[in-house]
């Protein structure tokens, strides 16, 4: 559900709106549980990019994954004066910065080759038209960086214990099966705030955990 | 006959090693582990005593520096061993632990906490800064701590007790428990697990919940103020107290209790969703739903 706020939220967070418009949305905010939920996340969201910027000093990732997600730069912002802003796009976010955030980590955890940056920094540019979070299992970036970390985790696999092994196997088959489970019931309900960040989230969880897998099967071999 | 002669073995190569070194004011522990036990407990002294029960051809080095003492076996070209240790340190000490197929305990703890293993229990009772506690395969546990609080593992179950402060917790594959919770943010998330908080919900407080498979059994004082946001796909919601609900959408309803100042988040995909009184939440040991 959507109303004249929830594209004002980003703008809210900012501290760019007026003092009156400002009130009048805290008024509204005190009485929309719904708006409050995606400001949340937004802060999330935000909090997440922030973090960003520690672990990746030498590249500025936020334009890349802004223009991926059709977020315009603070200067665009401050000239057309409104973010356009969906809860989809915002669950869209939060996957991509999982994204960008759990390769980065990745790599720079195990490897330290000067690419790292480059190539994260790549993905971010690519242009991807995205709308909603149900449309990343199948988005090329999540799959590439998916299969970049399975290839990892298959090539430090002999390092790990079977047992370890099989339990992380098993886990990411949960978190597939979760996410499966959103996206089956995004195809009913598309627009439902609660199924596309519920989808992000697992999407997210499946990164990191793949990361995680990576991370340990490189810090042994 | 092969018995006797691998028992002598074994006899033979078992060893103990006790070292205690004194420890300045500020100083943190970092034990590094392959396979078995690190235990820590405290004392009153500012001094580190190590005993660790281990083959005679590791060797157990204690490493006592101004701002650390670390400790951890050499075994040579063999690669990692197993070592159980028994650690005594001063109550003020921060520790930093890490093994891999190592169980990890804790006792009496007042400092900074970090114990990460990879197929092993951590357990700790104590604790206060940035506690961050973690396994792969293998539950965590926490009680008596405050602070910013980290709970994590992949495939089996957490609980934390008596607890305040920051407070995040997630696994994939089990449930969670946080009882005796004081705490104005607390975040705990599972796939296929049930999520049980018994806690305060303080003015202003961010609490959010979620689960994809398993129910969220959730507590919330009579005087409290506070919005619910509870979403669900495909599972029941209930309270045992009177609630008025207001649907926000198909998979989503608000409801709100006093002046609605603090927000809990509660998301379960498949499963119930139950709101009622501290001290009502627990579901009786042994009744679990899911296969982990």
């Amino acid at each position: 559900m959507k109303d004249q706020w929830t594209d004002r939220l980003s703008e809210y967070l900012d501290g760019e709106l007026a003092g009156s418009e400002r009130t009048a949305l805290e008024a509204h905010l005190a009485s929309c549980g719904n708006c409050r939920a995606t400001l949340e996340e937004l802060r999330r969201v935000v909090g997440r990019a922030r973090a960003l910027d520690d672990r990746l000093p030498t590249a500025d990732l936020w334009p890349g994954i802004a223009e991926h997600i059709g977020v315009v730069s603070l200067a665009a912002r401050r000239a057309r004066r409104r973010l356009s802003f969906t809860v989809p796009q915002l669950a869209a976010a939060s996957v991509a910065l999982a994204l960008v955030s759990g390769g980065a980590v990745w790599l720079l955890g195990g490897r330290t080759h000067a690419p790292t940056a480059t190539a994260v920094t790549e993905l971010g540019r690519r242009p991807a038209p995205l709308i909603n979070a149900s449309a990343y299992p199948t988005d090329p970036r999540y799959a590439a960086q998916v299969a970049a970390l399975e290839r990892a985790l298959q090539r430090g696999r002999s390092q790990l214990d079977t047992a370890t092994v099989r339990i992380i196997e098993k886990n990411l088959k949960i978190i597939d099966r979760a996410i499966r489970d959103a996206q089956s019931a995004l195809v009913a309900d598309p627009g439902s705030a609660y199924l596309n960040l519920h989808l992000a989230q697992e999407m997210r969880r499946k990164l990191e955990l793949l990361r995680e897998a990576a991370n340990l099967a490189g810090a042994r071999s | 006959m092969l018995t006797t002669l691998a028992t002598l073995a074994t006899f033979a190569l078992a060893q103990q090693t006790d070292t205690t070194v004194p420890v300045r004011t500020g100083a943190r522990l970092e034990v590094s582990n392959f396979g078995g036990e690190i235990a820590v407990k405290t004392w009153s002294r500012n001094a580190v005593r190590v005993v660790a029960d281990h083959s005679s051809r590791d060797r157990i080095l204690v490493d006592a520096l101004d701002q650390v003492v670390r400790v951890k076996a050499e075994g040579g070209r063999r690669g990692p061993s197993q070592v159980d240790y028994v650690i005594t340190v001063p109550a003020w000490m921060a520790l930093s632990l890490s093994g891999v197929y190592t169980d990890i305990k804790v006792d009496g703890a007042q400092n900074e906490v970090r114990a990460e293993t990879v197929q092993g229990e951590v357990s700790v009772v104590g604790g206060s800064g940035n506690v961050s506690l973690k396994s792969v395969q293998g539950s965590v546990t926490l009680e008596k701590a405050r602070g910013r609080i980290d709970l994590n593992t992949v495939n089996e179950e957490i609980r934390a007790t008596d607890i305040s402060g920051d407070i995040a917790v997630e696994t994939v594959n089990g449930d969670i428990t946080l009882t005796q919770i004081e705490s104005a943010n607390t975040e705990a998330n599972t796939v296929n697990g049930d999520v049980s908080y018994d806690g305060t919900i303080k003015d202003g407080g961010r609490y959010r919940f979620t689960t994809h498979d398993g129910d969220l059994r959730v507590s919330v004082p009579e005087k409290a103020s506070v919005t619910v946001t509870v979403s669900t796909f495909d599972g029941d919601f209930s309270a045992c107290f009177p609630v008025q609900l207001s649907r926000k959408s198909k998979h989503r309803f608000d409801l709100t209790i006093g002046a609605g100042s603090a927000r809990v988040e509660l998301e379960s995909f498949n499963g119930d969703i139950h709101l009622c009184r501290p001290g009502q939440v627990m579901k009786p040991e042994g009744d679990h739903n899911h296969e982990h």
